[in-house]
């Protein structure tokens, strides 16, 4: 059985971290939406790996350290 | 509410304003005591007229918000006294207007709800005709289960973006 997987995200610490970069100007480097920052932030929408990627290069950091997955069970 | 939520929301409305419209018009009792049975050529005109009032409002409302959000963007950098504010409306007007992956994919699964909804009543037109041999019947029942699709998916786009996708 394939196993159920969660992804959580450190965004709003990196954002922090960054100079309290706003959602707005992280969409706009990544260019996206801010609604869509706000639901990935959020964890109501997995990006594509494309923008997972472009997130961690904002922030010059590893993808592994922006999204997280945590296993839920078999 | 973001731009995109406001203008499915418009073109929901409108959608139920024109199948409203095309209820009333077409099942008027004496526009169907007038009508000869089983000629489907009046029936094919009125929705091609009614398509063409739907594609016709439906760019009509789409300028109308554009203006608006301008309008809105315009009223905000006044009240704000910002400097530049033409270079500042025009920036607001881009971030509203961005489409992303997430807005693709929440077109795309809105729009096989809207494909499933037509599907059900392309089937049920067919059995109609099958059980019952009314041409005009099986006319509408499309016609209504396209309209009726198009309307779920508006709903479904509204749903997605406030749930998140």
């Amino acid at each position: 059985m394939v196993k159920k997987f969660e992804i959580s995200n450190n965004i709003r610490r990196l954002r922090f971290f960054a100079s309290e970069m706003t959602q707005q100007e992280l969409a706009e480097k990544v260019g996206v939406s801010r609604q869509t920052i706000i639901a990935i932030e959020a964890g109501k929408y997995s990006p594509t790996l494309e923008l997972a990627f472009r997130i961690a290069d904002v922030f010059g950091v590893g993808i592994g350290e922006v999204f997280q997955c945590d296993l839920k069970g078999e | 509410m973001s731009y995109k939520e406001k203008s499915t929301l418009a073109s929901i409305l409108s959608g139920i304003l024109i199948l409203g419209a095309y209820c009333l018009y077409a099942f008027q009792p004496s526009r169907l005591a007038a009508l000869p049975p089983g000629d489907l050529k009046p029936w094919a005109v009125t929705m091609l007229v009614f398509i063409g009032i739907g594609i016709g409002v439906t760019i009509v409302i789409q300028i109308v918000f554009h203006i608006l959000l301008s309008v809105g963007l315009a009223v905000k950098a006044a009240v704000e006294n910002q400097q530049n504010a033409d270079q500042e409306i025009e920036r607001s007007l881009k971030r509203e207007m961005v489409e992303d992956e997430r807005d693709k994919q929440i077109e795309l699964k809105s729009m096989r709800i809207g494909f499933i909804v037509a599907g059900i009543g392309f089937v049920t037109a067919l059995l109609s005709l099958v059980f019952y041999g009314s041409a005009v019947a099986m006319l509408n029942i499309m016609y209504l289960s396209f309209s009726v699709g198009s309307l779920l998916e508006g709903a479904g786009q509204l749903y997605y973006y406030r749930r998140g996708s």
